[in-house]
């Protein structure tokens, strides 16, 4: 029997960053990389995509080798940053489902003052021409934990320039995706579960806002030890980091990018549990050139391999199709993403009660109305899939002012509102009535 | 090979630079397109595809403020070393490619230097009157006294009486009263701030005493900052002073 913990109140994730570090070694300001950090203009994403080397070169961007004695602290910082983001205040309204049936309708309205729970160190850049890391180490003090988000290593321009970059290790497989996972400006925030035995319904307090493309989607699927997965959590593609290796390059120029990979599975740990391999391919066409303007579409496929299984404990194969866009003029930046998840051949055990297709669909827009102000929204619709007695779906929207002190400093308001709740039910996706988030966030 | 290493040594002991003219490529065509590739990989992201500055990533960097990228096919240039109202030489575009401009532009040291002049050859067909124009840079000496307090106190003398500390503030931290009060605006009307003299690795044009003669000599066009290059004939004294003072404002100067 697995037990997940009482209750899980998980905070504002622990997510990719702007990097200051790359900032300092090449003496520009965030704003040369990032539209708002820590989401990339279309300079960043080719720094980024050419393994943290500036976009056409490949001179490993620090050059020569430095005696002990000879290393200054700006040696250091230039491969060194960190992230504290969090609230300082956090206030929810939603009913209670602990246990499940028990306490149905219990109010929780709750404001709390808190401080920036999540904090970040991490190291990333060139060792040589061609060759870049990254790791990134994330403690959350309220969930206790501290985990590798990610780490891997590139090697880049392999063939010819642009021909083919390599990720070997922990990476976050949509980073090159038109809308990644870990470039947000509504970060995700975790849901409330509730105690729940191995492949056993497990229900959920309050709901997780992410977006809803990226979402795991159903409901009663768990991972192959037994753990339910969260309808609410990014996962597969979208996941902030899976273990494997990956290739992408720009052949034929800027205008089209491929991507191709394997990884152990979506949800493992370190190691791997799955019997197969996941797979995934993704295309992306760009257009980058003036009037200051941009737009790109990406398309992927992800095929996992008995990457999960259904609570009758048979194995399934979880794929996932996704579509996403982005424009951008100005000081406007539109997004959106599509994803189609699909549990192929349903298990006997649980046919006729399970719904073998799940969707979420995410658009969003940021956008400066200042020099230093940011506003964002987002709307999430997610169709859950899974077992038919326990899924819900679900519609928000979130909305948040950021206003930044500094490029590195910035202070943030964020509201969400559960378009559904008026539809009634005990579920998560109609108890969260509204959460209200306000912290800063702070990259060095 | 030996040819070139000692043609280089030739030109660093004659008072060169790193920044030499020994791998320039001939200017014509051809080298026009090796730079418009490299152009259109490295530099289109905010100077955009036709050299306006118009890039994708262009209005980031400064968002509604100064600065944008640089316009190449019709506006003026700021980081020169000739006279104010003329284009640079070839010589400062392929310094500013390889030195960056601190806060808004990366070094583009990676690139070989071949490829640098490449680019160089390429940006300048956008403006035909790098064809016409004869360029000719402003003849920059080398200090001709060392900093002293009495060359620092000289310099402070020549601040105050030149209006510096209008926009550059009293103690140069760029809090003057027409920056304070958002009167400076760049060409484009964009709204700009006065260098912060005490931060010397923020100065887009360099921060050697060269640099700093060079910026008062050829003015920043396109932004409030004006050469002074007509009231210092024969002041040389006032003008090295000056550059001293501003050295000694610098809160990362070195002891």
């Amino acid at each position: 029997m697995c037990t997940l913990a009482g209750i899980a109140i998980l905070l504002l994730t622990p997510e990719a960053q702007a990097i200051p570090a790359f900032a300092r070694k090449y003496n520009v300001n965030c704003t040369v990389c990032h539209t708002a950090p820590p989401v990339l203009n279309s300079f960043g994403q080719r720094f980024l995509e050419n393994g943290y080397q500036l976009p056409g070169t490949e001179d490993g961007g620090t050059i020569g080798k430095k005696q002990l004695g000879d290393l200054t602290l700006d040696d250091v910082t230039n491969y060194l940053a960190f992230r504290m983001v969090g609230n300082a205040v956090r206030s929810w309204s939603f009913k209670q489902q602990n246990p499940p049936g028990a306490d149905r309708g219990v109010a929780e309205n709750k404001t709390e003052l808190t401080f920036p729970e999540s904090f970040v160190l991490f190291t990333g850049g060139t060792l040589t021409k061609n060759v870049g890391f990254m790791v990134e180490l994330g403690h959350d003090v309220e969930g206790g934990g501290s985990d590798v988000e990610r780490g891997f290593v590139t090697f880049n321009n392999i063939g010819f320039h642009n021909l083919a970059h390599v990720r070997v290790g922990r990476f976050d497989p949509n980073a090159f995706y038109s809308y990644a996972t870990v470039r947000q400006q509504l970060g995700e925030v975790g849901e409330s579960a509730s105690t729940c035995a191995a492949f056993s319904p497990c229900t959920l307090n309050r709901a997780g806002l992410a977006p809803s493309a990226f979402a795991a989607k159903f409901y009663g699927l768990y991972q192959r030890d037994g753990t339910a997965i969260s309808p609410f959590a990014a996962s597969l593609f979208n996941s902030g980091g899976e273990t494997g290796v990956d290739v992408h390059g720009r052949p034929f120029g800027d205008w089209f990018l491929y991507q191709v990979g394997i990884v152990n599975g979506a949800n493992e740990g370190f190691g791997d549990s799955n019997k197969g391999k996941d797979f995934y391919g993704m295309v992306r066409f760009d257009h980058a050139k003036s009037h200051n303007f941009s737009a790109n579409l990406s398309g992927f496929v992800y095929l996992g391999r008995s990457n999960a299984k259904v609570q009758s404990q048979d194995d399934v194969n979880w794929n996932r199709y996704g579509l996403s866009a982005r424009a951008t003029y100005k000081m406007v930046d539109l997004y959106a993403a599509l994803a189609v998840d699909k549990i192929n051949e349903t298990p006997v055990a649980v046919a006729g009660n399970f719904d073998s297709t799940a969707t979420g669909f995410t658009i969003g827009a940021d956008t400066y109305v200042t020099d230093k102000t940011l506003l964002s929204v987002r709307y999430d619709n997610l169709d859950g899939g899974g077992m038919l007695d326990q899924r819900t779906s679900s519609t928000f929207v979130g909305t948040q002012v950021k206003h930044f002190l500094r490029t590195n400093v910035a202070l943030f308001a964020r509201n969400d509102f559960n378009v559904r709740k008026a539809e009634g039910g005990d579920a998560a996706a109609r108890n969260l009535r509204y959460a209200f988030f306000s912290g800063i966030d702070v990259i060095f | 090979m030996r040819s070139r290493i000692f043609l280089s040594v030739l030109l660093i002991l004659a008072g060169g630079s790193s920044l030499v003219f020994a791998f320039k490529p001939e200017d014509n065509q051809a080298t026009s397109e090796s730079g418009r590739l490299i152009y259109e990989q490295s530099c289109i992201f905010c100077h955009g595809a036709d050299g306006k500055g118009d890039g994708p990533a262009g209005w980031f960097i400064g968002r509604y403020s100064a600065p944008h990228p640089r316009n190449f096919t019709s506006e003026g240039f700021k980081l020169r070393s000739t006279v104010s109202g003329s284009l640079p030489t070839d010589q400062d575009l392929f310094r500013t490619v390889t030195q960056g401009i601190p806060g808004y532009m990366p070094p583009f040291s990676g690139l070989a230097e071949e490829e640098r002049w490449q680019v160089v050859a390429y940006l300048k067909s956008f403006n035909p009157a790098f064809k016409e124009e004869k360029r000719e840079p402003l003849t920059i000496g080398y200090p001709p006294f060392p900093s002293s307090d009495e060359a620092i106190e000289t310099g402070r003398n020549v601040y105050l009486t030149y209006g510096c500390v209008n926009c550059h503030g009293l103690n140069g931290k760029g809090d003057g009263k027409e920056s304070l009060e958002d009167n400076l605006k760049d060409a484009r009307g964009l709204r700009i701030q006065a260098a912060d003299l005490t931060a010397p690795t923020s100065f887009k044009n360099g921060a050697t005493a060269r640099d700093l003669y060079r910026s008062m000599m050829t003015g920043l066009d396109g932004t409030p900052m004006p050469s002074y290059a007509n009231q210092f004939p024969g002041k040389d004294i006032e003008a090295w002073g000056l550059v001293y003072y501003i050295l000694s404002l610098s809160a990362e100067r070195k002891p």
